[in-house]
């Protein structure tokens, strides 16, 4: 029989080595100001994300790039995608200031949203409370389109002078994908909130685990093995941001709270059948009972987290850039949950039980009161 | 249940077929309110190409807007962005103090944005007498409209004030009980419309919105005290609706609070195109995939649960249209995950199974024993998802919260498909002489055949391990 719980030191040693480089370069996130570490996309640091396609094929991302240089745009990365487009995201402009032209002297929009029933007198105003209504018809709204100038590429404003100065030299701009822009305003918001929802989605999973299971130690070791999961899809788009800068963006918070949510699955499975073992085998030291429970369970889950990683990978390979790393966060997160809950969680428990049965057998002597909590 | 069970599992998995597949259809409207609605398929902006802005309402003079003025500057901000003729426009609020406009669609995205930002201007504008009154909702060019005369006739319409000496408004009834709209004005404009009405009695004013008529009844008498009620001749007066809309116009047609573009999003059609083919591709591929290994990893058992796992993407989808939950990039992710997620149970009770088997339980009894012995890690784990789910939903923006949905329909769906639907299928099938085969199952003759006692037979696997 495997002896999983005897090695529990190799499997910790394991985990403090894929975790600790990846605590590092969090941790040099707000040393170096931003400069390594998490790279954080638009969404968080606000600026504007324009996707364009030059009419000249020959353009290289290597020129857009030395084009907006001239421009005066500093901090600008291109990347050239598919098609022919070019992604251009440009963290010192944010769209907001697009000036409003002077408005033109022809009408406006020639319905408003308020009703007016067809064939109703016309009301009439008075300071008392006689009416005498002028009886006129007045047809109902009628809603007439803006003419469909498709997603026109800007021609105002400082991208509009930016749009203006690479048309200058590449010739025009045959298409545009996208045009975002973020205030940020918003980012402050966003990483406070995601902090947040991480810290409430754990507490929420080890109020559940200790609820159910009648044990706050089992749940704290779920707690653990959580973090766990957390620092290592961090760790890692800290160091992929550092070298490749793979940025994270508005969804990985939805990453890490899913994997929150999913990583603690296999736990459960252990735990639950530790119970039932705990149960039908009193006496049995609790490592073995341990032991035993993860080892029946090991094939199962191997194979829920298997048939996920399965359908991650997909989306991975076939699904696309735009959530690549989304589904990136995910798929990192659930391998390592896996991990956590085979070999960090349930050896954990058999650390804490066995320290709390040394300490109680010192300082209890035969006879004298028993722990409430066994 | 055992009756009922394959009963209920046909006619819901029917219907869903139905609501997925059955070309417009459309869901009768439940209440007074409501419109009929038809059945589809609501892709989310990312993924049908569009423009999306998201504004945030600023304080003003110290006042701090609060999430009723935030829904007044959103009903206000929805009409401008309807009065642009615009398809499926989407106006929602977000958080404390976010409005965010969605058009889908390619559309003029300056015009739009120029017409939301603005802070709108209301205005009270006489008609000159010799000219027919302008009837409500047609447009009004006020550009370049000259102040009024002081006095005498005006030859053209001009601004006598703006709304800015507006005090309040509200919805009134005259003595014949009949619903007036009632308003009244502050020091000048009170003053200014005395003198008005005094000098222009049987002319008509207008109450102009950006250029829009909004109203523009005729003076019945001079109103000296700022107090003037606007009534119609109608059975009842105005009906409620046009009344309240008319009051809200007079309240908000300037919004309360300006407003500032946080941030937009523009995306063309056909890159919306691409994500959801690619997207689509990668869902079909996935579902392939899981089903494939199910069937050898878990044969007979396999085959069940690759049926109750279609019948799971045909439920969700259904789900989804008829909600209807708008289907984004992250949401159709989220149902990819799903896929992966909702065999779990399966697999759990397959693998619960085979244990049983070997330790020597008939064959019936082993698939009973599964599911009972693996519900509570089944029930613990989908509830844990559920938590952090809910978290998302509730806190999340709205591309999070598309994607909570989305996985919240998803485990609920799958505990449905993967304990009810697996089980009433199977208990039909081990009935079956055919289906008595140990390699079917994945265990060895030897396991398979059914000993006397559990007692023994547990005893038997705990040494084996």
């Amino acid at each position: 029989m495997f002896d999983i719980v005897g090695r529990k030191k190799w499997f910790f040693l394991f985990s403090a080595i894929i975790t600790i480089p990846g605590l590092i370069f969090i941790l040099l996130t707000p040393i170096t100001n931003g400069q390594a570490g998490l790279k954080f996309s638009i969404d968080y640091t606000g600026g504007t994300e324009w996707s364009i396609r030059f009419a000249d094929t020959a353009v290289t991302s290597d020129q857009v790039r030395e084009a907006l240089d001239e421009l005066g745009q500093e901090d600008v990365t291109v990347t050239h995608t598919g098609r022919g487009f070019f992604d251009i995201r440009l963290s010192g402009l944010d769209l907001r200031e697009i000036p409003t032209p002077a408005p033109s002297s022809s009408s406006g929009p020639s319905s408003s949203g308020s009703p007016s029933p067809s064939g109703s007198p016309s009301p009439a105003a008075t300071p008392a409370s006689t009416a005498e209504p002028a009886p006129s018809g007045s047809p109902g709204p009628s809603g007439s389109p803006i003419p469909g100038r498709a997603n026109t590429v800007p021609t105002t404003g400082e991208l509009g002078e930016i749009a203006a100065g690479l048309q200058e030299r590449f010739g025009p701009i045959a298409e545009q994908a996208k045009l975002s822009s973020i205030g940020a305003v918003v980012s402050a918001d966003l990483v406070q909130q995601a902090i947040l929802l991480i810290f409430i989605g754990s507490l929420g999973i080890l109020a559940w685990i200790t609820l159910r299971f009648r044990d706050a130690k089992m749940g704290a070791t779920a707690l653990v093995a959580l973090l766990h999961d957390v620092i290592v899809v961090l760790g890692v788009f800290a160091i992929l941001g550092t070298f490749l800068n793979v940025k994270i963006d508005g969804l990985f918070v939805t990453a890490m709270l899913t994997v929150i949510g999913f990583s603690v699955h296999d736990t459960i499975v252990v735990f639950d059948r530790i119970r039932e073992n705990r149960a039908r085998h009193v006496g049995e030291p609790f490592s073995e009972i341990v032991n035993h429970s993860i080892l029946q369970t090991f094939g199962r889950s191997i194979t829920t987290s298997f048939t996920v990683v399965l359908t991650l990978t997909t989306l991975l390979l076939f699904g696309g850039a735009a959530t690549q790393e989304f589904v990136l966060a995910l798929l990192l997160g659930i391998i390592s949950g896996t991990y956590s809950s085979i070999f960090n969680a349930a050896p954990l428990l058999v650390v804490w039980q066995e320290w709390e049965d040394r300490r109680k057998g010192r300082i209890s002597t035969p006879g004298t009161t028993r722990r409430a909590t066994a | 249940m055992r009756r009922t069970g394959p009963i209920l599992i046909a006619v819901i998995g029917l219907l869903a077929l139905i609501i997925d597949f059955w070309p417009n259809l459309t869901l009768p409207a439940f209440s007074a309110g409501e419109t009929s609605r038809r059945i589809e398929t609501k892709l989310g902006l990312d993924l049908q190409g569009g423009l999306k802005v998201e504004y945030r309402v600023l304080p003003q003079l110290d006042r701090t807007p609060t999430l009723a003025d935030v829904q007044v500057v959103k009903d206000i901000i929805e009409r401008r962005v309807n009065a642009t003729g615009v398809s499926e426009p989407v106006v929602v609020t977000s958080g404390t103090d976010r409005v965010v406009v969605e058009v889908p669609g390619i559309s003029d995205t300056a015009a739009i944005r120029r017409l939301v930002g603005q802070t709108g201007s209301l205005q009270f504008v006489p008609i000159p007498p010799n000219t027919t009154p302008p009837v409500d909702g047609t447009p009004l060019d006020m550009t370049n409209a000259p102040a009024c005369p002081t006095s005498g006739n005006p030859t053209v319409p001009c601004v006598l004030f703006g709304g800015e000496e507006l005090g309040s408004a509200n919805v009134g009834s005259d003595p014949q009980g009949r619903r007036t709209v009632n308003f009244a004005l502050k020091e000048t404009g009170k003053n200014l419309f005395a003198s008005w009405t005094q000098s222009h009695t049987t002319q008509n004013f207008a109450i102009v919105l950006d250029n829009v008529v909004i109203s523009a009844p005729v003076i019945n008498e001079a109103i000296p005290g700022g107090n003037v009620q606007i009534s119609s001749g109608g059975l009842g007066g105005f009906p409620r609706a046009e009344a309240e809309e008319m009051v809200n116009v007079l309240r908000f047609g300037s919004l309360p609070f300006p407003v500032e573009e946080l941030a937009s999003d523009t995306i063309d059609p056909s890159l919306g195109q691409e994500f959801l083919n690619r997207s689509l591709l990668a869902g079909g591929i996935a579902i392939m995939l899981v089903i494939l290994f199910m069937l050898i990893h878990y044969r007979l058992p396999g085959v069940v649960a690759s049926f109750a796992l279609l019948y799971y993407a045909v439920l969700v989808l259904a789900l989804f249209r008829i909600i209807p939950v708008t289907l984004t990039l992250a949401g159709i992710a989220g149902f990819v995950l799903s896929v992966g997620m909702a065999v779990d149970a399966n697999i759990l009770i397959f693998e619960r199974t085979k244990e049983e088997l070997r330790s020597g339980k008939s064959l019936p009894q082993a698939i009973e024993a599964g599911f009972a012995r693996a519900w509570n890690s089944i029930l613990d784990s989908n509830v844990s998802s559920l938590i952090t789910a809910t978290i998302l939903y509730l806190f999340g923006s709205s591309v999070i919260q598309g994607f909570a949905l989305v996985l919240i329909i998803g485990v609920l769906a799958s505990m449905f498909t993967a304990i009810v639907v697996t089980r009433s299928i199977l208990r039909i099938i081990v009935a079956k002489e055919w289906a008595r085969k140990a390699w079917l199952y994945g265990v060895t003759d030897a396991e398979f055949t059914a000993r006397p006692t559990t007692r023994s037979g547990l005893r038997r696997e705990v040494r084996r391990v």
